[in-house]
């Protein structure tokens, strides 16, 4: 193996590499990036067999190779190199790293060790244009179940239908559906006969973000009966930039369209940004359930937001609101009120109730794409 | 040689010649999942096994193979992920709400089974057997022992909040327990209703059809509300003909009998009536005493037997209120960090307890009554001398007599300036029947029980 290439490829090819690997006892390969250099192109990967990443940046080859190196360690090494360029060669599974005024070694591993990351038919996928997929995604990824009790909920559910996708995320305490619409103007292409749907790992989604960039490029999707492959294209070239592969979550996604109420027994419309402070100051006092209670009554012009703590005091903040409906003394988990608020980027929202024991809605008001449903807190 | 052994005898082999960690990644959860001819399948946990199989010990597992078996050839590698066990994450997770201090809510749909529709809470073991659900309880029973033998249908009526859909949920789980293969479905009337329809609107209705009729056992909870929906009675009909002839279950309930749900088709009550009708009645009050012991000791609670008493004493028709006592004292324990006493309970209990309950209105009789006989609620129920119209008003007269306390005359004038003296040959005559005619009196009993729900 010999190869020159900037550095700075580099680092963004080990810097997205190097993240899902981590110590792993029974299988110390997986601590390693595997490095392969193809004709002009570097190729580095890593997995830890759930996920695996694979970067591809152009570089002079002067001779094809590959070795397993120590991910965090070649990390550190690459980053302080200060020169524009390197020149990299491999000597009996040693890599040898040079520049102008720097040289090091670093012992790696035999390639053949290192797991295969598996392959995908490529003849169906989906295109989807990235800034979008990554804004919609932003706005879920964090709802998913951390817990792995459940495991259908402990992902991402990516639904494509013929011209919309669904992104919808669940910890069973609150539910968030983003809806992605494509018009005539393009950005979304699928080539599967019928509408597909997948459950993606959250770490995964997590990774997805992170490689998509919001500038104006498209991805594709594949998918194997069990995996699924996200692939980005280099700027301006036929040729992949970053596959990333997850496996799919095993079973089905709940049907959470019936959780959604069509109606509201009693509504408020409010300012975004000061319901958000209020919630948030009234959280101060919610003490360890994190509980805030909101009284709503129609014939007023604010509603009440209240919380105690029976150690450190009480709170009572009023907010301006138009109010529709039914009286109402609810109470929150001031925490997921907010996440839910913080997704959202129109100034007003409106807050749907059902009575206090069913699931309200907030949405933001002229974004039909997105919505929050919570449950409330046993009162 | 067994297909176990066959791959046994690999794995003992290969592990041999690779390093543990390997063996361990690699090679857990493999199995020959089918033989055929000459083709082995061999399914593994993962993609990525998947290809380090192919690709690195293809090879060696072949010749293993081809040592006992020479005559294979080839080997195919499929993907089988391991299913974690659903039931016990399920109940796991309850335990984790109940730890939590705080009563957050969480979404109840998506706790019920996907394919059956069943919600797991739901299960003999908690379900309590008194005098008053004895027969609709042996009924189940008989049926989870052999489903589609014995009462084919069942059908169980009673009132609000009785146990009924609990019931038909636990032998729908108890089933699916037992028999895992078969294909059960619970269904509440309203949704079959709005799937019927969206199955006509989007010109699917065959397929609809044939799902239900592969059924092995089709729950239908609140089938009153079939009432007057003639297309999706027939329907129904239909499904429960080929459902029966093939000796499916079909388990069925009601807030009433079968003779007292207006507007729907003799040849459907009929064949409601075809295997056993079971009621569940008022529980009484030693069964609502351990309903609210049990309830307790589910949430890991313990309240002095006098306060236990007054509840039971006290709330004595539904055991949805029952359960709602019980948490009130919960929250009242957890508040305050102390056993309610009788006075606290009775100061907690008030509202469900006292009148407010048993206040009601002109509009509400009528409205629940014209609601029952699902007959119009205009001048026709007033005037009319046809006899469906006839009885609900005589009925109705009765009621306002019993429940507002108006004068003869009052009554007379608000049914159209009838003399007081038909309103008191109407109240005398209903009077009679509630004594003497067991229909009627089911009839008046729940009619009254929708005007004093909600």
């Amino acid at each position: 193996m010999n190869f020159t290439i900037l550095t700075k490829e580099l680092k963004k090819g080990i810097s997205l590499t190097e993240k899902i690997t981590g110590r792993n006892l029974t299988l110390p390969i997986l601590d390693n990036v595997l490095i392969e250099v193809l004709p002009n192109f570097l190729k580095i990967s890593s997995t830890d067999l759930e996920l695996g990443i694979q970067w591809w940046g152009l570089c002079k080859t002067e001779k094809e190779g590959k070795i397993a190196i120590p991910a965090k360690l070649f990390n550190q090494v690459v980053n302080a190199i200060p020169e524009e360029k390197v020149t990299i060669k491999e000597k009996s599974n040693t890599l040898l790293i040079e520049a102008k005024n720097y040289k090091t070694q670093i012992k790696g591993m035999p390639a053949d060790d290192f797991p295969i990351i598996p392959t995908f038919s490529k003849d169906l996928f989906v295109e989807i244009n990235a800034g979008k997929l990554k804004e919609g995604l932003m706005s879920v990824v964090n709802i998913a179940s951390v817990s792995q009790i459940r495991p259908e909920i402990s992902g991402i559910y990516f639904s494509f239908e013929k011209e919309t996708v669904k992104l919808v995320a669940t910890d069973s305490f609150r539910l968030a559906e983003k809806v992605l619409s494509f018009g005539s103007k393009g950005g979304y292409k699928n080539t599967f006969k019928e509408p597909i749907a997948f459950i993606l790992p959250q770490k995964a989604a997590k990774e997805l973000i992170n490689i998509l960039t919001d500038e104006d490029k498209d991805i594709k999707i594949y998918l194997s009966e069990s995996q699924v492959l996200f692939e980005t294209y280099l700027n301006g070239m036929e040729h992949q930039e970053i596959n990333l592969i997850s496996r799919q979550v095993e079973g089905e996604y709940p049907s959470y369209q019936e959780i959604i109420p069509k109606e509201a027994k009693t509504k408020i419309t409010v300012n975004k940004d000061d319901f958000s402070k209020q919630i948030k100051t009234a959280g101060i006092f919610g003490g360890r359930t994190n509980e805030v209670i909101l009284k709503i009554e129609p014939k007023e012009k604010e509603i009440e937001i209240y919380s105690q703590d029976s150690e450190m005091g009480e709170s009572t903040l009023n907010l301006l609101s138009k109010i529709e409906g039914n009286d109402l003394k609810i109470s929150f988990n001031w925490k997921f009120v907010l996440e839910g608020l913080d997704n959202m980027k129109a100034s007003e929202v409106t807050f749907e109730m059902q009575g206090n024991d069913g699931p309200a809605v907030i949405k933001p008001i002229g974004d039909p794409s997105y919505l929050y449903v919570i449950m409330p807190i046993k009162i | 040689m067994e297909v176990e052994q066959l791959w046994q005898s690999v794995l003992s082999q290969i592990q041999l010649s690779i390093s543990p960690a390997n063996f361990a990644t690699w090679f857990a959860n493999t199995k020959i999942s089918s033989i055929d001819k000459d083709c082995v399948t061999v399914s593994v946990s993962n993609s990525f096994s998947k290809e380090w199989l192919e690709q690195k010990y293809h090879k060696e597992i072949i010749k293993i193979l081809r040592e006992i078996d020479p005559n294979i050839k080839t080997i195919n590698y499929i993907v089988n992920v391991v299913k974690s066990n659903k039931k016990s994450s399920s109940n796991r997770k309850q335990g984790d709400r109940e730890d939590g201090s705080s009563e957050q809510l969480g979404f109840a749909e998506l706790d019920i089974n996907k394919e059956t529709n069943l919600n797991p809470k739901y299960t003999f073991e908690n379900f309590i057997i008194g005098p008053f659900n004895e027969m609709a309880y042996a009924g189940a029973m008989a049926i989870v022992e052999e489903p589609g033998k014995n009462y084919n249908p069942l059908f169980i009526y009673g009132g609000v909040g009785l146990g009924k859909t609990h019931l038909m949920q636990a032998v729908g789980n108890k089933i699916k327990e037992k028999f895992p293969e078969k294909i059960i479905k619970y269904i509440p009337a309203e949704k079959l209703i709005s799937t019927i329809v969206n199955a006509i609107r989007n010109h699917n209705i065959e397929d609809l059809k044939k799902t239900l009729r592969e059924l092995d056992v089709l729950i239908v909870d609140d089938i009153q509300f079939l009432a007057g929906k003639d297309k999706t009675q027939e329907e129904f009909f239909h499904t429960f003909n080929s459902l029966y002839q093939k000796n499916k279950q079909i388990i069925l309930s009601s807030d009433r009998h079968p003779n007292n749900i207006p507007a729907i088709t003799e040849r459907l009550k009929s064949r409601f009536e075809g295997g056993m009708i079971a009621d569940i009645n008022m529980p009484d009050y030693e069964t609502r005493l351990a309903i609210l012991k049990q309830k307790l000791e589910e949430k890991g609670y313990d309240f002095d037997k006098d306060v236990l008493d007054f509840v039971a004493n006290n709330i004595q028709k539904n055991i949805r209120e029952l359960e709602s006592a019980v948490n009130r004292l919960i929250i009242f324990k957890k508040t305050n960090n102390k056993n309610p006493t009788i006075e606290d309970a009775k100061k907690l209990l008030k509202n469900i307890i006292a009148a407010p309950s048993k206040i009601t209105n002109f509009k509400k009789i009528i409205e629940s009554i014209t609601a029952f006989f699902d007959i119009p609620s205009g001048n026709m129920f007033y005037s009319s001398r046809k006899k469906e119209f006839s009885k609900p008003r005589q009925i109705a007269m009765f009621l306002l007599k019993k429940e507002l306390k108006l004068s003869y005359s009052e009554i007379g004038r608000k049914f159209g300036g009838k003399d007081h003296t038909t309103v008191i040959h109407a109240c005398q005559l209903v009077e009679k029947l509630w004594d003497e005619d067991e229909k009627t009196h089911q009839e008046i009993e729940l009619i009254l029980q929708r005007i004093y729900s909600n």
